[in-house]
């Protein structure tokens, strides 16, 4: 299948969205609460509605491992979800000990442990004490400035990326004593007691960085920053610089969000409204593809236009609505927000799913739209 | 009521009171290496000398290349004038076609960024002062010609970058 699956949710802004291990549960976020969807047939219907949080909620995840749904909000806290044997969700409130919003959260690929970006210049690595039957979270703090708006785990579940509205794009170790086996040695680190700097980079123009991700392997990293580049760290070995640093500047609007297809491909999406692949190797990177190009189409946003409406535009405003220059060409109507992989195995991934402000969630095909 | 509790709280710069939250601004912005006003007069020689030449190109090339990021105000405004003086001497048919040969040299992104830093700075300039007009219309054009060929993207940048020209 070459053609995108597009499914209209709801009109309101979805600031992130999570599928599960097989692909057949979506949580997506809807002001103060997380709403779950199940597949049915092309569309999606609302199963669930997770009410927990008193605040906009941020971000939501859900563990691949143990199908466990995190969401954070900025009313401060995190919820651990879990389901129950009647099918229903249990939460479990996660003192996160901030006194600002939180902003974003990821499970560490081997469900141990989640990162709770924050507004408090803080990161809580959150992890759950037997003993005490409670989840308990402990801070990053220096030298990060401002704001954490992303996050992103190293296949090893130690390493975390963050990227701030201070311009860096940092890389941390969450080791926790007691959680963790000791991780082998990567081209980040060898000795890592929590809270370690393994690197701290910024691009020439310092805009904020959006998004971070490590490559399938965790041996690239990945940012993308408000001043519309994304840039890449090629880590040489603990304590020394980078192999290269790569920085890609693109005439687009700056890209929030994005994530590694294969080793030597990834996909961004923004303030554009259309996801864009970009190629390359530690030798150099490119802006290679949009997948959704509007200038290669001829016809605006279908779905979007019936008969009817047509017939009613016309009687309107006695033209045609697809002269209107209110819909956009490209399939997502407003700012990607979210870009996740769909399908595919991690180092491979060949369909990824994105959802924005304009309350869609679409699911692409990593090859480009034809016209 | 005491004047604590008519002073508006959301105003109070809580950060102010926690010593974490500096926020040096060499953090974003790498000090720039100071550039005395007579290398940047110097620049403004060497452009004028192939402005007479003719080589409006060259002279762009020159001035973009060279970027007083760390020179105090007076120098930043000189060069702001050579580039000014050499944007003015490209007609307007010639306009498309400089800078497309610019942004296809290995540093042709960066080149027009700083272009586009220009021409918000001329503008700046431009939008005070008697006989601005003309000067106005030059700068629309060139930025009406940059957007077309660097994107948005250049736009954006000029706003992030703390390298101020």
């Amino acid at each position: 299948m070459t053609t995108p699956e597009i499914n209209l949710l709801f009109h309101q802004p979805i600031s992130d969205h999570a599928f599960n291990a097989d692909r057949s549960l979506l949580a997506v976020t809807r002001e103060n609460n997380v709403e779950l969807f199940t597949r049915s047939g092309k569309g999606f219907t609302l199963k669930d509605e997770l009410k927990g949080h008193d605040k906009t909620v941020t971000s939501v995840d859900i563990s691949p491992v143990t199908g466990r749904i995190v969401t954070c909000s900025q009313d401060r806290n995190a919820l651990v979800w879990e389901p129950t044997s009647d099918g229903a969700w249990k939460p479990t409130l996660v003192l996160l000990r901030l006194n600002r919003a939180a902003t974003f959260v990821r499970w560490s690929p081997d469900a141990s442990k989640f990162a709770v970006g924050s507004g408090a210049r803080a990161i809580a690595i959150c992890y759950f004490e037997e003993e005490n039957d409670w989840w308990v979270s402990k801070h990053i703090k220096k030298p990060l400035r401002s704001t954490v708006l992303s996050v992103a785990w190293h296949p090893n579940s130690v390493l975390l990326a963050a990227g701030s509205t201070d311009a860096h794009a940092r890389v941390f170790s969450s080791f926790i004593k007691g959680v963790d086996n000791k991780p082998a040695p990567t081209a980040w680190g060898e000795r890592i007691p929590f809270n370690t700097v393994c690197g701290e980079f910024i691009n020439n123009s310092g805009g904020w960085v959006h998004a971070v991700d490590f490559s399938p392997s965790g041996d690239t990293l990945a940012f993308a920053a408000h001043d519309s580049s994304v840039t890449l760290v090629y880590p040489s070995a603990p304590e020394q610089p980078p192999r290269a640093v790569i920085t890609v500047t693109t005439p687009m609007l700056p890209f929030v969000t994005l994530a590694w297809l294969n080793e030597n491909e990834l996909v961004a999406g923004g303030h554009d409204c259309q996801p864009v692949v970009f190629q390359g190797d530690v030798s150099g990177w490119k802006m290679a593809y949009s997948v959704d190009d509007p200038s290669k189409k001829g016809e605006v946003g279908e779905g979007e236009r019936s008969a009817l409406n047509m017939f009613k535009q016309m009687d309107l405003k006695g033209k045609d609505a697809a002269a209107d220059d209110s819909t956009l060409r490209t399939v997502h109507q407003n700012t990607i927000v979210t870009i996740r992989p769909y399908e595919g195995q991690p180092g491979n991934i060949t369909k990824f799913s994105s959802t924005g402000v304009d309350g869609r969630i679409v699911i692409f095909p990593k090859i480009p739209r034809r016209a | 009521m005491s004047p604590t509790l008519t002073a508006n709280y959301r105003l109070i710069d809580i950060d102010a009171l926690d010593a974490d939250a500096q926020f040096p601004p060499e953090l974003l912005n790498p000090p720039c290496p100071p550039v005395g006003i007579s290398e940047i007069q110097g620049l403004a020689g060497q452009c004028r000398q192939l402005l007479q030449r003719g080589d409006q190109e060259g002279a762009l090339k020159v001035a973009l290349e060279n970027v007083p990021y760390g020179g105090d105000e007076a120098g930043k405004d000189l060069h702001l004038q050579t580039i000014l003086e050499i944007l003015s001497s490209i007609r307007s048919s010639e306009m498309a076609n400089t800078l497309s040969r610019l942004s296809s040299l290995p540093n042709g992104t960066e080149l027009l960024d700083v272009l586009t830093k220009y021409i918000y700075k001329g503008m700046k300039d431009a939008s005070s002062g008697a006989g601005s007009g003309g000067k106005m219309s030059v700068l629309l054009s060139w930025h009406e010609k940059v957007v077309d060929i660097a994107g948005e993207g250049s736009i954006v940048r000029c706003m992030t970058d703390r390298r101020t020209v």
